[in-house]
Order: C-alpha cells, then sequence, then structure tokens
C-alpha cells in the first residue's frame, strides 16, 4: 500500500477552500502547492490508488495485457473508472489512465520544453494565435517542477534556451543512442539527449534508479518514472489535502449569479454526493474538462459553463505523431532501456520558408520492447504469418530502432470534444465524442519529417525502413479545449488559468493551451498549473474560509 | 449457445501462421490452443474475432483435411473477408506464443519478466556530447 493511500471520506458539512476535479499530472502539482499555501484542498478523482508492486511487467503475460487491462486506451481497458470515448470520426484515438497519477502513471516521462517562439507563433508565422504569456513568464515554474518530479538530463542544448543545472544525470543513451547521434552529426543536425522524469539515479522517497527494462508504459515497478501519485500527491496529503478517490463528478454546480459552487459527484458506492467549495479547479485532462464543462449547463450557463465563447470542447490538438523505424543489419537488442527516453533532433523545429509548411517537429528517438509487442506491429505493421514469419519477426525484435515525430498540430475549430448522445459510461453519464481531422499544415509537415527521418536512419546505416505516418493509438496529448487568452471572445480562460466568465473557477490542464507546439506537453501542463495555484495564492486570498 | 470450438482444428490453424522452426513445433503444434481461447475469454473483442475466424475454419470444405498450401489460401482468404476479427485472432495467437520461454530461447532473448532485473546498459558518457557541444545556440530569439 502506498503510505499516502487516506481512506477519507465526505463530510457533508465541509466547503473547501478549493475543490480540485482530477488527480494527475496538473491536480497533483496543484494540489501540494495550495495546500502547503494553507488552503483546504479537496480532490474528486474517479478513479484508485495504484500499487507499482502490482504493475504488470513484474507477470510472466504482462504482454497480453498490454493490449487488454493495461491498454493505454480506455475503449481498450474498459475499466469500471474509464469512460468510453466516441473516436468514429478521428484518426486518432485519445489515450489516458484515470487514476490517481492520472497519464503519469501510463506516460514514456519525455519532458521537453515548448520553445520561446512557440508562445509567440501568430507574430513570428502569421499562424493560429500567440499565448497571452511567454517562455520567460513560465520558465520559474519549469525549473520548480522539473525538481519536484525529477529531471534527468543535461543543460547546454544549443536548440533551447539555457537552462539550470538538471537534478540527476541523463539516462544513459546506450549504443543504439550513440549510433543514431552520430549519424545526426554527419547530417550535420542537431541532437541532444533527452530530458526525461525518470530517475537515472536514486531520486525521491523510496524511488530506485532506471533499471532499464523498457516498459515504462504500463506503470513503473521500480518507481524510476515520475508520476504524481509518488511525489505531488504525498506531499499534499502531508499538508492536509484530502484526495477523495473512487469519486466521479458528473456536475459543477453554481449559484444564481453563476459562480461555482462545488460539484456533484457519485461516490465509490455509487450515491450521489455535493461537494461544497469557495472555487473550483479542473484538471481532469482536454478531453474530460470540456466534457464535465459540457454537462453542466445551467440558467446561468447555457451552452455549459464558461462556454459564452462556446469554444468549450473546441480546437482539440493531438500533435500530429508518425514513427519512422530503421531495421539494421546488426543485432541492436532494442528492448535494453526505456523506449522513449533517449535523445531528440529539434534541427527542424522553426518555421522555414523553405518549405510548404509552417513550424516544425522534433524527433524523438524510441526503442522496441518485447517480441509480443514486436509482432503484432510495434513500430509499423504486424509481422506477416505464414512462411516468413519468423525471418521477418528476427529482423524486426533484434534490430529495429527509430523515431516518434512530434509534429506541432495548431489549433482549428472544427476539432472537437462534444458529448455523445447515445455512448454513457459506468455511471450513465454522456462519454464525450471526438471529431478530429489532420490539417493540410500537418499532413506536409510530416511528408517533410518522414523523409528527413528515413535520411538519417539510412545514415545510420539502416537497411529498411518502415513508416507509420499517422499512429492511431497516439492521442496521448489532449490540448486546446479551454484555450487561453486576453479576449474573452476568443478564449475561455485568462492568462492566470481563471474563467472570463466565473471568477471562482480555473483551468490547469492541457485544454488551456493555445498551441501545441512540437514537444510532449506534460511539462508544461505541470508548469501552468503551479502558476495558477501561485496566482490563487498571491492574488485570490479571498477564496480561503 | 456457447461455443466450444475444436482445439485441434484451432491448432492447425495456429501451425499454418507460426510454422515450426528448426527444433521448435509451430505454434500449434506447441499445444498452445487451448491458451488461445482462454485469453480470448477475458476480452469481447477477442472472443468475437475467434468466433469469427473459426466459423469461416469450420466451414464445409474441412479445414483439416486441406493440404498446406490450400490452407494458407483459406486463411489469408478468412484474412480479407474479415480482417479486423483475423487481425484480432493474430494478435492473441502471436502474444501468447510469443510468451513462451521455449519460443524466447529461439529467439536469443533473455526470455524472463523485465523485473527486477531489467537490464543492464553502458553508464552515461558526457564525451558523446563533444562535437555537438560546439554548435552555437540556434532556438529562435523572440
Ligand atoms: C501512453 C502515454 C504516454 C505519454 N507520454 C508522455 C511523455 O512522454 N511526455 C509527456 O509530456 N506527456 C506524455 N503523456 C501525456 C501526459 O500523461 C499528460 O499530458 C498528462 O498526464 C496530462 O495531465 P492532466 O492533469 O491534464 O490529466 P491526466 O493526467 O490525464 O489526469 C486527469 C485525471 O482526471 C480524472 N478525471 C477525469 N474526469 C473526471 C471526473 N468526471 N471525475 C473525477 N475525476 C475525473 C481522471 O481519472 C484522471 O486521473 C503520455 C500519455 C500517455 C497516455
Amino acid at each position: 500500500m502506498h503510505p499516502a493511500m487516506s481512506d477519507q471520506t465526505h463530510d457533508p458539512n465541509r466547503t473547501a477552500d478549493v475543490l480540485i476535479i482530477g488527480a494527475g499530472a496538473s491536480g497533483g502539482a496543484a494540489a501540494a502547492w495550495l495546500s502547503e499555501a494553507g488552503f483546504d484542498v479537496v480532490c474528486l478523482e474517479q478513479g484508485h490508488w495504484q500499487d507499482a508492486a502490482t504493475y504488470p511487467t513484474a507477470d510472466a503475460d504482462y504482454e497480453f495485457k498490454q493490449m487488454s487491462s493495461w491498454s493505454y486506451n480506455p475503449n481498450v481497458r474498459k475499466l469500471p473508472e474509464d469512460y468510453p470515448v466516441n473516436t468514429s470520426d478521428s484518426p486518432i484515438n485519445p489515450v489516458m489512465f484515470n487514476g490517481v497519477g492520472g497519464s503519469t502513471i501510463m506516460w514514456a516521462a519525455h519532458t521537453p520544453r515548448f520553445h520561446p517562439s512557440d508562445f509567440r507563433v501568430k507574430t513570428l508565422d502569421g499562424v493560429a494565435d500567440d499565448w497571452p504569456i511567454s517562455y520567460q513568464d513560465i520558465e520559474p515554474w519549469y525549473d520548480l517542477n522539473d525538481g519536484i518530479m525529477g529531471c534527468a538530463g543535461i543543460a547546454g542544448d544549443p536548440a533551447n534556451p539555457p537552462r539550470s543545472p538538471r537534478p540527476m544525470p541523463p539516462i544513459p543513451i546506450g549504443h543504439d543512442g550513440e549510433m543514431i547521434a552520430a549519424a545526426f552529426e554527419r547530417l550535420g543536425w542537431h541532437w541532444w539527449p533527452s530530458d526525461n522524469y525518470v530517475n537515472s539515479v536514486r531520486f525521491g522517497e523510496g524511488r530506485d534508479a532506471c533499471n532499464f527494462c523498457g516498459h515504462n508504459l504500463m506503470g513503473c515497478y521500480q518507481r524510476a518514472k515520475s508520476s504524481t501519485d509518488l511525489n505531488y500527491w504525498p506531499r499534499a496529503i502531508n499538508h492536509g489535502a484530502e484526495l477523495r478517490t473512487g469519486c466521479r463528478v458528473s456536475e459543477i454546480t453554481t449559484d444564481s449569479s453563476g459562480r461555482a459552487t462545488g460539484a456533484r459527484y457519485f461516490d465509490s458506492e455509487g450515491n450521489t454526493q455535493h461537494q461544497s467549495a469557495r472555487s473550483v479547479i479542473m484538471a481532469s485532462n482536454g478531453v474530460g474538462t470540456p466534457r464535465l464543462l459540457l454537462m453542466s449547463k445551467s440558467d446561468a450557463h447555457p451552452n455549459g459553463l464558461a462556454n459564452g465563447s462556446r469554444l468549450v470542447g473546441k480546437n482539440l490538438m493531438f500533435h500530429a505523431f508518425a514513427i519512422v523505424a530503421g531495421v539494421f543489419p546488426e543485432h541492436k537488442e532494442p528492448w535494453v532501456g526505456p523506449l522513449a527516453n533517449i535523445i531528440q533532433s529539434q534541427e527542424f523545429y522553426e518555421t522555414d520558408p523553405n518549405n510548404d509548411f509552417s513550424r516544425g517537429y522534433t524527433f524523438q528517438m524510441n526503442r522496441g520492447q518485447g517480441p509480443g509487442w514486436t509482432a503484432r506491429g510495434g513500430f509499423s505493421d504486424r509481422v506477416p504469418w505464414g512462411k516468413d514469419h519468423h525471418s521477418v519477426m528476427d529482423q524486426r525484435f533484434r534490430n529495429t530502432v527509430g523515431f516518434g515525430i512530434i509534429g506541432d498540430d495548431l489549433p482549428e475549430e472544427h476539432n472537437t470534444v462534444t458529448l455523445d448522445p447515445n455512448l454513457k459510461d459506468s455511471s450513465g453519464l454522456p462519454s464525450p465524442k471526438i471529431n478530429y481531422a489532420l490539417s493540410d499544415n500537418s499532413r506536409r509537415m510530416m511528408i517533410h519529417a518522414i523523409d528527413k527521418g528515413t535520411e538519417v536512419l539510412k545514415e545510420a546505416g539502416a537497411t529498411e525502413v518502415t513508416v507509420d505516418p499517422l499512429m492511431r493509438e497516439s492521442g496521448w496529448h489532449l490540448l486546446g479545449t479551454a484555450r487561453m487568452g486576453n479576449d474573452p471572445e476568443r478564449s475561455v480562460v485568462d492568462a492566470n488559468g481563471q474563467s472570463h466568465e466565473v471568477d471562482n473557477l480555473f483551468i490547469i490542464d492541457g485544454s488551456v493551451f493555445v498551441t501545441g507546439a512540437a514537444v510532449n506537453p506534460t511539462p508544461t501542463i505541470q508548469a501552468l498549473a503551479l502558476r495558477t495555484a501561485d496566482y490563487i495564492v498571491n492574488q485570490r486570498q479571498d477564496l480561503k474560509g | 449457445m456457447t461455443f466450444n470450438p475444436d482445439i485441434n482444428l484451432i491448432a492447425a490453424a495456429m501451425d499454418r501462421i507460426i510454422p515450426p522452426m528448426g527444433d521448435l513445433e509451430g505454434a500449434g503444434g506447441l499445444g498452445l490452443a487451448p491458451e488461445v481461447i482462454e485469453r480470448s475469454k477475458t476480452d469481447d473483442r477477442f472472443w468475437l474475432a475467434l468466433q469469427t475466424v473459426y466459423a469461416s475454419l469450420n466451414a464445409p470444405g474441412n479445414f483439416g483435411m486441406l493440404d498446406g498450401e490450400q490452407q494458407d489460401a483459406a486463411l489469408s482468404a478468412i484474412e480479407s473477408e474479415t480482417p479486423d476479427a483475423f487481425g484480432f485472432w493474430l494478435d492473441v495467437v502471436y502474444t501468447v506464443y510469443y510468451m513462451q520461454p521455449r519460443v524466447h530461447q529461439r529467439l536469443g532473448w533473455h526470455g524472463r519478466t523485465p523485473q527486477p532485473d531489467g537490464n543492464q546498459m553502458p553508464p552515461w558518457n558526457e564525451s558523446v556530447l563533444a562535437n555537438i557541444r560546439t554548435r552555437a545556440p540556434f532556438w529562435k530569439q523572440v
């Protein structure tokens, strides 16, 4: 049992200062910051605590669990705490985990930062919108979060602004990482060891160094991969925050003036309860938050809560995500070492007027996983059955390394999260429906990226290159569906994450992103969550009882 | 209606999917058909897929009586007629097969769960940064 797994129950007379919905990456960060500042914090989380000792990679059948009960697609996993998502009109499936730690239980923990230019794409490139904040505004929060989550890496990357020394040295990049790095160098292209929230040495209470098992997407048995159940939540609970699990919120309640008064929820027995609060923070991720806001209609908020702009649920961004993998003539043992915590290249990150697309992309080197994963498709398509099965399998399993390519996915209003009229979760609440189409800009960008990815793999010696131009199970970054901005007509929250319409409602998850950049988003999500929490501490003492 | 597939028929098909290799029998010969059936029961997608594939294998013309090439042709036909079901079935057959220690041995893989031992890697070596460190910063100032 995790020491912080306390059994806390609903007190109907308690009015919390702050009610947080969702105990994931952002909810944990805000809960710790606010409770340490003396706010009375309650968090409602539909899922449960996880016990690292029971993560599936300790079992012989972990590769079966990977495609069933431990899939990162909630539509496949189908746990009672998951909600189904209608993806029939999307080429990308949103993936997530619902429990204490949220999707950081399953994430790869590759943790790059946005570039300064990402906050100014309208000014620089004439596309999308500028953010109402700059890189400098959130830099201190990035640093703070790196220290608490625990970042392994090394400062000095020429593709990024200087940053403070990383708390841990980089994860070893291995012979395969060195081979790819050398190929980048021969082409004159950038590379740098990734920043990762994975321990390269013992760091944090009870957390070992990575044992290079290669399987951190099903929870980290070593607790070497950082997740908020291991750091932010114990901290928050030690400072008096109450985390109530198995509690699914069905509505954010409001008074006649439209201000938030708390949330109605189903407790772990399925009974309807109400938690009163002086303020509400949404931390349910870029799909869960718009879903809840749209479910929270009232006379004061007929389009859904905080939705006067009608932008709640619009501008969904996932990131365009392609896989390019090289098969090499000699053995690489790609199952040794973490999957995606190796090196990255940002040679093609910025807009280049010679290209037929705006913005750019990051190459994130990836390794393979177990033999079942490889046979089922791994980096590309399924290994063929029949007489060629063994020869193809032998090649791919032993000799393949590649890249995930993350492309900047600019916001478009027709990419949406709405409420499905028919599909329901296990509590009978409407499920989200995703409508998403990859933009022409992203498509052109990915053609360029695949071409360049192929070039570097061939330079490294690959004899065969396989491509998945748009990975279906790649909706791990859920962004943009309640964007921030200065103009209430064009945004849902302000630069501090506070709703333009409801002054005691805040949003701190990836929903607030104005653009997606070409990097994994979670350090930015958590930095913004800490920044909003700090704004509440400094500017909203009125919310304290 | 309960679904009680003929294990021999499934095993025969599995032998065509993953044929014998050297000393190692095919996926059917290794006796994995019962496990494929049991694991399929744990997930609707796999259970429906098994029933769909089985219905075609069991159709008149009897898969078990065909020679190897004809069996491959029959499986290819099922694959093109019901690609989703066939794919899910393949996923289960592949995964169960690649969970077997004898198969790991043939692959030359350590063949154990990754925990708690994990794998060994050479330590981080900062000298690999010597070249890239000479590159001037090129991030866009705004
Ligand atoms: C397989 C995978 C790999 C990833 N890899 C990376 C990576 O390498 N780098 C990176 O930066 N990011 C990665 N991500 C993304 C990262 O995990 C997310 O960006 C991050 O966790 C989002 O934080 P969040 O707080 O917005 O939401 P989450 O962490 O998803 O937490 C939301 C929480 O809200 C709860 N919730 C939702 N609705 C309700 C409700 N109605 N009532 C009560 N509770 C509710 C959920 O149960 C969940 O626990 C990955 C994600 C996945 C799934």
